[in-house]
C-alpha cells in the first residue's frame, strides 16, 4: 500500500517534472531568422526579439540571428516550411509586408496558414509626406489638389507596384477618386531616396514609414501630412494628426512579428508566447522597441493568428481593388 | 573647398579596429599583387563576403577593399622585378627596367625605389582624390531618376574607348552583364523575371556569385592551363635600400608620372595599365637620352610604379562623385557598397561623409602603411612567389566557396557560381574581357530602374530625358567619349594611310 | 611552353563564328523568356518586359557584329590539358555535394586534394597540403571569424 503510494506520487511527480520540463524548458539554441540583409527590418525585428528576451531573463545565452535574404522573406518562409517546420528552437522575423505578400501569392505555394504566427512586438505606421516647401499643408489640400490634376503629383515611394508604399500612395489615389493603376509612381530604392526625390523634386509626395520619415521630419526637410494610425502617435510625431482626424479612412500600420514551423509542439509555442508576454512588460523591453523606432503593438499568441489572417483578408481585398 | 568630409573621415579610419583592417588589407593586397596569377579584383572578390558575412561596417568594408586595390598596385611590381611576370595589369612596365636590375644584382634596390615611387604616387593620388571628392556634391540633389539614367549612358559611352580592340567583345560583355542584372524581382511592377520558379533567385544573381565566378573560377582554370610556363624566381636581393643618386635622378620622373597617372585614372575606362604605358614612354621620351632606358634605368622603373599608385586612386573619383566605376575594380567596389544598400552616386557624400571620408583618409592611412611593409618587410613577399600552384589554386577555391556560402548559406548559390565560372572561363578563351561584365551588371539595375521612373514621372514623356541641364551636359558628354575615339583612330588611319602613299610614291 | 595553344587565324575565325552563334542563340531565347514576363500592372509605361527585349536585340546586332569582326582569342586546350580542367569543376561538384552532409572540413579536404593532384602534385605533398588547408580554414572561419560552416557528420 504504501509502496503503491509513493510509486504514484513518484509517478506524479515524475510527470508533473516532465511537463514543466517541455512547457518551460528554454529552447537549447535559441535563433531568429531574418529573411534579409543584415541591417533591414527583419533584422531589426530579430534583434528586438534577442535583447528583449535576453534582458528579461527568459532566454540564458544568446540569441542567434541568421541571415536568409531571397524574396523580402520568401526564401526564408519556405525554409521554415520545408526544413524546419518542427524545430523549437527557431523563430522567424514577419512583417504586415510579410503577409501582404501571402496575399498576392508571392511567398510560393504556401498560404498563412503553413506556419504559426507567434506574435508581434511593434508595430510602425504608414505616412504621406512632401517636401518642406511644398504648398500643401494638410492631407485634405493635398487630395483636393490630386484630384484636379492628379498627372502632377508623381508618388515616390520605397518599393515595387503592389509594395506597402504603393499601396500607400493608392490610398491617396483612391481618396481623391482616382484609379490607383494611372497613378505616377516611381519605386525608389528605400527611404532614403524618397526624401532626395522630394527634395529634389523629382517627386511631389513621398509615401513611407514613420519611424524613418520622423527625423526628416523633425530636422526641417520633409512634411508628414498624416499618420496613418488610428490614433496620433506619442512622442515627436504628437502634433501630427491621422488622417481619420483629417476626414479620410485610412489606417496602415506595419507591425513587426514572428512566426514558428507548423509543426512545433503546443508546449513550446506556448514557451515562446509566455516568454515574449513576461518580456514585454519589462520596462527594458520598451526601450528597445523604443531604440528601433517602433511603436508599442503588443499582440501574442491567438490574438496574433486572427490578426494575421484578419490582415491577409483585407489585403486581397485592396489588392483587388487596386486592380491587382 | 569644404574639407570637413575628410577630417570626419579620418576620425573613421583612424580609430584601432579601422587601422587594424586596414593592415590586414594591406598586407593581404600586397601578396595578392605580387602573386602573378592573382590580381586586385580577384582578391577583392573573395575577402568582400567575407568582410560582409563578418558584419563589418560598410565605411570598413570599403577600407579593406580599398586597402587590398593599393596593396596590390604596390605587391605587383615585386613580381614584375624578381620573375619578370608582372604581378597584375598595372605593373607590365615595372618589368621593362625592373627586371634588368634584378638581373644586376640590385634586386632589393629596385625593390625600395620603386616602393618609394609607389608611395609618392599613392600620396599624391590620394591629396588629388580628397579635392576632386567634394567637387559635385553640390550638384547632387538635382540628380532625379532622368539624370541617373543618362548618367548610365555617359558611363556606357567612355567604355567604347576602354578596350580600343575589340569594340564587339566589350559591348557584347556589357549587355550580358545587363542582361544578367534583370534577373529577379523587377524592383519597378514587382514581377519576377527569369527566375524559373527558382526562390533563390528570387532577388537576382547575387553579385558576390558573380564575381567570385567570373574571376576567380575562370581564373583557377587558366591558371592550370598556363602552369609550367618556366620561371625563375631571382633570390639574390642585394642591398635593401635605394641610393640617394639614384632617388635625386628619378624624383623629377616620379612626380610627373603621379600627376599623369591620376589624370588617366579620373577618367572613366582607363585603368592602371593604360596609365603605366603612358608615364613609361613619357619617361622614355623626356629623359633616354643616353639610351639606357629598357636596362635598368631607375626612371624606367619609378614612372610606372608612380603612376599606377596615382591611377588607382584617381580611380575612386568618378566612383565616390558619380557612381560611375572608372575600372573593374571599383566596380567591384561600387557593388559591394550595394551589398550594404548603399546607393553610389552624387548622393553619396552628402548622405554617408563617414564611407566616402573613412575611404580617402584610409588612402592616406594606408600608404603609409603599404611603404612600411614593402620596404623592411620585402622579402616576406619575395617569398610569397615561390609557393607553388598546387598549393595555392586550391585555396582560392576554397575561399571562393566559403565566401559564396558564408553571405547566403545556401548550396545552391554555389553551384550557380561555378557555372558561372564555367561560361566565364569560355568566354575568356574566346577573347572576351570580364570587367565589361561586372560594369554592366552593377549599372544595369541603376538604369532600368531609373529609366522607368523617369518615364512614370513624366507619364511616358520621353521629353523629361532633356529636361535639365545636368542631362543635357551628360549627353553631349556621352556623344563626345563615344565619338572622340572613332574620330581619332579614323585620323590616325588616314596618316598611316597618307604615309604609306607618300613612301610608295 | 607547348601545350597552350597560339591559335591561328583559322581557329580564331572559328570560334569567333560558334560563339557568334551561341550568342545569337541566347539572345533569341533571352528575347523569348523576356516577351513571356507575366505581371498584373505596371506603375511606368515601359512594364518589366520592354527593357529585356530591348537587350536581346541589341545582343543579336552584336553578335552579328562579332560574327564579321572576331578579333582576338586564345584558343581552347585539347586532350589531357582540356580533361584536367574540366577534372576541376568535377572535383568541386563532389566536394560541394558533400559539403552539407559530410561538414566543412571533410569537403575542403576532398576539394583541396583534388585540385592540388590535378595540378600536379606529387601524392604525398598533396595528402599533407589538402590535411592542412582543411585544418588551416577550419580554423580561421570557425574559431577567428566566426563564420557559420555546416561542421556536419564527421566533426559534429
Amino acid at each position: 500500500m504504501n509502496s503503491v503510494f509513493t510509486k504514484t506520487l513518484c509517478g506524479a511527480a515524475f510527470a508533473a517534472l516532465m511537463m514543466s520540463a517541455s512547457a518551460y524548458a528554454e529552447p537549447a539554441k535559441p535563433e531568429c531568422i531574418a529573411g534579409a540583409k543584415p541591417g533591414g527590418g527583419f533584422d531589426l525585428t530579430c534583434r528586438l526579439a534577442a535583447n528583449a528576451l535576453l534582458e528579461a531573463t527568459q532566454i540564458s545565452k544568446p540569441m542567434a540571428v541568421t541571415y536568409m535574404e531571397g524574396g523580402v522573406g520568401a526564401v526564408a518562409y519556405n525554409h521554415v516550411i520545408a526544413k524546419r517546420g518542427s524545430d523549437p528552437n527557431v523563430i522567424t522575423a514577419a512583417s504586415s509586408g510579410s503577409a501582404l505578400l501571402l496575399a498576392q501569392g508571392k511567398f510560393g505555394q504556401y498560404d498563412e496558414t503553413a506556419v504559426r504566427w507567434l506574435g508581434a512586438l511593434g508595430a510602425d505606421y504608414g505616412v504621406l509626406v512632401v517636401s518642406a516647401d511644398s504648398p500643401y499643408k494638410t492631407l485634405g489640400e493635398l487630395v483636393e489638389a490630386y484630384k484636379a490634376s492628379p498627372e502632377d503629383f508623381a508618388i515616390g515611394g520605397g518599393g515595387a507596384v503592389g509594395s506597402q508604399d504603393w499601396m500607400k500612395g493608392s490610398l491617396l489615389a483612391k481618396a481623391a477618386g482616382q484609379d490607383p493603376k494611372k497613378m505616377r509612381y516611381a519605386a525608389l530604392e528605400g527611404g532614403g531616396a524618397v526624401l532626395t526625390a522630394l527634395e529634389g523634386g523629382h517627386v511631389k509626395v513621398g509615401s513611407g514609414d514613420a519611424a524613418e520619415m520622423v527625423k526628416h521630419h523633425v530636422a526641417g526637410k520633409v512634411r508628414i501630412l498624416a499618420v496613418m494610425a488610428a490614433e496620433r502617435l506619442p512622442g515627436e510625431l504628437a502634433d501630427v494628426p491621422t488622417a481619420k482626424e483629417q476626414g479620410f479612412d485610412i489606417e496602415w500600420p506595419i507591425w513587426r512579428g514572428y512566426y514558428v514551423g507548423k509543426d512545433v509542439s503546443d508546449a513550446d509555442y506556448e514557451w515562446w508566447v509566455n516568454a515574449f508576454e513576461t518580456a514585454s512588460k519589462t520596462p527594458e523591453f520598451s526601450k528597445e522597441r523604443e531604440a528601433r523606432g517602433l511603436f508599442e503593438f503588443t499582440l501574442l499568441g491567438k490574438d496574433f493568428e486572427d490578426r494575421v489572417k484578419a490582415d491577409v483578408e483585407r489585403f486581397k481585398i485592396l489588392a483587388k481593388e487596386a486592380g491587382m | 573647398m569644404n574639407l570637413e568630409y575628410l577630417w570626419q573621415g579620418f576620425a573613421v579610419a583612424l580609430t584601432w579596429q579601422n587601422l587594424l583592417i586596414g593592415f590586414v588589407g594591406c598586407f593581404i593586397g600586397t601578396m595578392v599583387g605580387a602573386l602573378p596569377a592573382i590580381g586586385p579584383i580577384n582578391g577583392i572578390a573573395l575577402l568582400l563576403p567575407i568582410a560582409y558575412t563578418m558584419g563589418l561596417p560598410a565605411e570598413s568594408t570599403m577600407i579593406l577593399l580599398a586597402a587590398i586595390y593599393c596593396g596590390a598596385e604596390y605587391g605587383g611590381r615585386i613580381s614584375s622585378i624578381l620573375l619578370n611576370v608582372p604581378g597584375d595589369a598595372g605593373a607590365v612596365m615595372t618589368a621593362l627596367d625592373g627586371y634588368p636590375m634584378a638581373r644586376q644584382g640590385r634586386a632589393g634596390e629596385a625593390l625600395a625605389l620603386s616602393g618609394l615611387a609607389s608611395f609618392v604616387g599613392g600620396i599624391l593620388g590620394s591629396i588629388g582624390l580628397a579635392l576632386f571628392a567634394p567637387l559635385l556634391s553640390g550638384l547632387a540633389i538635382g540628380f532625379g531618376p532622368a539624370e541617373y539614367f543618362v548618367l548610365m549612358l555617359f558611363a556606357f559611352a567612355t567604355l567604347g574607348s576602354m578596350v580600343g580592340g575589340q569594340p564587339a567583345k566589350t559591348l557584347i560583355g556589357c549587355v550580358l552583364g545587363l542582361m544578367l542584372a534583370t534577373v529577379g524581382l523587377d524592383a519597378t511592377s514587382g514581377a519576377y523575371r527569369f527566375t524559373f520558379n527558382e526562390p533563390e533567385l528570387g532577388d537576382g544573381i547575387e553579385f558576390v556569385v558573380l564575381v567570385i565566378g567570373l574571376f576567380s573560377i575562370s581564373e583557377a582554370l587558366i591558371i592550370l592551363e598556363h602552369q609550367g610556363r618556366g620561371m625563375t624566381v631571382i633570390r639574390e636581393l642585394g642591398r635593401m635600400t635605394a641610393q640617394m643618386s639614384d632617388v635625386v635622378k628619378s624624383i623629377g620622373t616620379t612626380l610627373r608620372s603621379s600627376v599623369l597617372g591620376f589624370v588617366v585614372g579620373v577618367l572613366p575606362g582607363t585603368g592602371a595599365s593604360v596609365s603605366s604605358a603612358i608615364a613609361y614612354t613619357t619617361a622614355k621620351r623626356i629623359s633616354d637620352t643616353e639610351g639606357t632606358f629598357g636596362k635598368g634605368d631607375v626612371r624606367g622603373l619609378a614612372a610606372p610604379e608612380a603612376a599606377n599608385n596615382a591611377t588607382a586612386c584617381g580611380a575612386f573619383v568618378p566612383m565616390l562623385t558619380l557612381g560611375v566605376p572608372g575600372s573593374g575594380t571599383t566596380a567591384v567596389m561600387l557593388g559591394a557598397l550595394m551589398l550594404y544598400n548603399i546607393q553610389p552616386g552624387p548622393m553619396l557624400l552628402v548622405e554617408r561623409p563617414e564611407i566616402v571620408g573613412g575611404l580617402v583618409a584610409s588612402l592616406f592611412v594606408g600608404n603609409i602603411i603599404l611603404l612600411a611593409l614593402n620596404l623592411p618587410l620585402v622579402q616576406i613577399f619575395a617569398r610569397v612567389l615561390t609557393v607553388p600552384n598546387w598549393l595555392l589554386v586550391p585555396g582560392i577555391l576554397v575561399l571562393s566557396i566559403v565566401g559564396v556560402y558564408s553571405a547566403h548559406s545556401s548550396v545552391f548559390s554555389i553551384y550557380l557560381m561555378m557555372s558561372i565560372g564555367l561560361v566565364g572561363w569560355l568566354l575568356r578563351k574566346a577573347g572576351f574581357d570580364m570587367a565589361p561584365i561586372i560594369l554592366g551588371f552593377v549599372l544595369g539595375r541603376v538604369m532600368e530602374v531609373n529609366l522607368r521612373n523617369a518615364l512614370a514621372i513624366s507619364g511616358g514623356e520621353l521629353s523629361i530625358l532633356f529636361s535639365s541641364t545636368i542631362c543635357n551636359v551628360l549627353w553631349c558628354m556621352a556623344l563626345l567619349v563615344a565619338i572622340l575615339p572613332l574620330y581619332l583612330s579614323r585620323r590616325a588611319k588616314r596618316r598611316i594611310a597618307a604615309k604609306n602613299l607618300a613612301i610608295a610614291e | 611552353m607547348s601545350e597552350v595553344h597560339h591559335p591561328s587565324s583559322v581557329t580564331v575565325r572559328l570560334i569567333g563564328r560558334v560563339s557568334a552563334i551561341c550568342l545569337l542563340v541566347f539572345a533569341i531565347a533571352y528575347g523569348v523568356g523576356a516577351s513571356g514576363i507575366e505581371y498584373s500592372f505596371a506603375s511606368d509605361p515601359l512594364g518589366p518586359r520592354v527593357f529585356p527585349v530591348a537587350l536581346a536585340v541589341i545582343l543579336g546586332l552584336l553578335s552579328i557584329w562579332y560574327w564579321f569582326s572576331p578579333g582576338f582569342a586564345e584558343g581552347f586546350p585539347t586532350g589531357p590539358l582540356l580533361a584536367r580542367v574540366l577534372a576541376v569543376p568535377v572535383v568541386m561538384v563532389v566536394a560541394v555535394a558533400l559539403f552539407e552532409p559530410a561538414g566543412f572540413a571533410a569537403s575542403i579536404f576532398i576539394l583541396t586534394l583534388g585540385a592540388a593532384l590535378i595540378f600536379g602534385a606529387p601524392p604525398a605533398k598533396a595528402l599533407i597540403g589538402a590535411v592542412g588547408h582543411a585544418a588551416l580554414w577550419w580554423f580561421v572561419f570557425s574559431y577567428l571569424l566566426e563564420v557559420y560552416l555546416p561542421a556536419g557528420a564527421l566533426f559534429g
